[in-house]
């Protein structure tokens, strides 16, 4: 079983993660001549014009765009949680769901096998896979960078970690919510607005102090990036609450799936 | 006395307030046959789908050697063989890839042992490419591997939905041949169909499915031979001899009238002896009229 689910997910993992990859090449290979001669101070200088809350919510304050690191560790994560995150989240609320809309789980269903271990087989190979995308991409910017510029190693190593912890979370969701309906049809839309929604309120949460409490409802805010940066430390509080909410959410489909009615 | 297989306790099913089935009992004993049969929409698929756990029975249990057959009970699984109506497999599969992967589930049960010779066996009595891509098989090629990935692993319980659909006629008595061969195995067949004279050619127990409910379970012999005959009567007297028999005309052409008749022959006889017959014809009720009688009478009594 396992080994199927990683043959059948291999080709969407291998779209997602080169995608990424050819987008993040394209941008390390022309962002020496977007800051050359000191463009890259101008656009630092322009950035100023900003509020200081928006320029937060990206990581601006903390890092200028005058190196590829610097963009890395303000747009460029952004786009790897976004990514990442919609990733993970589509894996969750396909998995198990597809062979419902396929039908195949008449066949399925019939085979000795247990409920529980379709699921948790489908979970192994989901979570195998979301942490290679993480760690192939982490490898890629650490070795880019490294080849241009003097990066932070210890610290883009910690933050090349921190996809991860939104990733688990919104797979699982995805996974949850997805014991509610039997077509993956629905699920497409579902999963796309949710992670969007996780994240505008994650930025909208770093504002202002009035809409600070909006970052308990995205779980992007698991990824801390700005304390990844500003300590170089992952906090400890992020990713037990992520490996918590993984983990119950798993139990939970685990007892949805159970009493599911599969046709 | 012979062994109980499966045993279905007061099963009942609704969709919200559609009824799937109602208090539906039955039993199937080793070494049988018993076919299923029912219009569409009688409850035949709600009932197969109770026994493999695929929805939830809203009352009743089913027991597979006198234990509940639980969607977790790997073991009971192992040896349940299921074919459904509609075969869906994995379209990026072939023949061969989808029976590797079957075989793979079945590594360590000892009741599927020689399992991989079965399968080669099977594959060649139903002409079957074991390199065709699964997406690329016609419907009755697909109902070929499906009865294959029911009978590979030797199950003692085979449960099969409509299982001729889509195949051909010398594969239809290829596949006879094989369910002949499992009864003689000792293994048990659930047949569920809505082709009535396929019951007659394999099937060694009927129950008759209608409305979500179980109207009449039997051995096949046993309900082909009940008296029910249907009567076709010429007479000037046709409308009084109708009055006294009390019978419902399934038909009338002038004063020929044709009607089910529950009255054993001598008896019919005598009555219609009081009356001037041109010509009369008595015929025994196939299987299959004996279906549409109980069915219609059904619909007649507001059941359907």
């Amino acid at each position: 079983m396992v080994k199927r689910e990683l043959k059948v997910n291999l080709r969407g993992f291998l779209i997602w993660t080169g995608t990424m990859l050819v987008t993040l090449l394209l941008i390390y290979l022309v962002y020496p001549s977007i800051v050359s001669d000191g463009k890259g101070n101008k656009v630092n200088e322009m950035l100023e014009a900003f509020p200081p809350d928006l320029l937060k919510a990206f990581n601006m304050d903390l890092a200028g765009l005058d190196t590829a690191y610097g963009w890395l560790k303000s747009e460029g994560f952004t786009f790897l949680y976004l990514i990442i995150g919609i990733y993970s989240c589509l894996l969750g609320s396909n998995i198990v769901l597809k062979e419902e809309s396929e039908k195949t789980i008449e066949y399925l269903a019939a085979l000795p096998i247990t409920r529980r271990r379709v699921v948790l087989d489908k979970v192994l190979v989901s979570v195998i896979y979301i942490v290679s995308m993480v760690a192939i991409l982490g490898i890629f910017n650490v070795a880019a960078l490294n080849i241009s510029e003097q990066p932070d190693n210890k610290q883009l190593l910690l933050l090349s970690l921190t996809p991860l912890f939104p990733g688990i979370v919104l797979f699982a969701l995805g996974l949850f919510i997805s014991t509610f309906t039997h077509k993956t049809k629905k699920m497409l839309g579902i999963s796309i607005g949710l992670v969007f929604a996780m994240y505008i309120l994650g930025v909208i949460s770093e504002m202002g102090e009035q809409v600070k409490a909006l970052r308990y409802l995205s779980v992007f805010t698991l990824a801390d990036s700005r304390g990844v940066i500003t300590n170089t430390e992952l906090k400890p509080a992020c990713v037990i609450v992520s490996l918590i909410l993984f983990a119950g959410l798993i139990i939970l489909s685990l007892v949805r799936y159970q009493k599911k009615e599969l046709v | 006395m012979s062994e109980t297989i499966l045993e279905i306790k007061n099963l009942t099913k609704y969709y919200g307030k559609v009824k799937g089935v109602e208090n539906l009992s039955l039993s199937l004993n080793r070494g049988e046959i018993f076919g299923f049969i029912g219009p569409n929409g009688a409850g035949k698929s709600t009932t197969i789908r109770s026994i493999m756990n695929l929805i939830n029975k809203d009352a009743g249990s089913v027991l597979f050697h006198g234990k509940e057959l639980t969607r977790d009970d790997v073991e009971a699984k192992s040896r349940i063989g299921y074919l459904q109506s509609e075969v869906f497999l994995y379209d990026d599969l072939t023949v061969k890839g989808i029976f590797d992967h079957h075989e793979n589930f079945y590594r360590n049960v000892p009741s599927a042992a020689g399992i991989h010779e079965k399968r080669q066996e099977l594959v060649s009595r139903l002409k079957l490419d074991e390199t065709r891509p699964i997406e690329d098989i016609s419907l009755g090629n697909l109902k070929k591997v499906g009865i294959v990935l029911a009978l590979m692993h030797n199950p003692e319980l085979i449960i099969m939905d409509e299982p001729t659909s889509g195949l051909d006629p010398i594969m239809q008595n290829v596949f006879y041949e094989l369910l002949r061969e499992e009864k003689e195995k000792g293994n048990t067949v659930f047949y569920s169909t809505h082709i009535l004279s396929e019951v007659s050619k394999v099937c060694d127990r009927v129950g008759i499915i209608r409305n979500g409910e179980l109207i009449r379970a039997g051995q096949v012999d046993e309900i082909s031979d009940k008296q029910l005959t249907f009567v076709t009567v010429s007479s000037d007297e046709v409308d009084a001899l109708v009055a006294e028999l009390g019978v419902k005309v399934l038909s009338r052409e002038e004063d020929t009238v044709r009607f089910a008749n529950h009255f054993p022959d001598d008896e019919l006889i005598k009555k219609l002896s009081n009356y001037r017959i041109r010509k009369i014809l008595i015929e025994e009720a196939t299987l299959e009229e004996m279906f549409m009688h109980y069915y219609e009478e059904g619909q007649a009594d507001g059941k359907a």
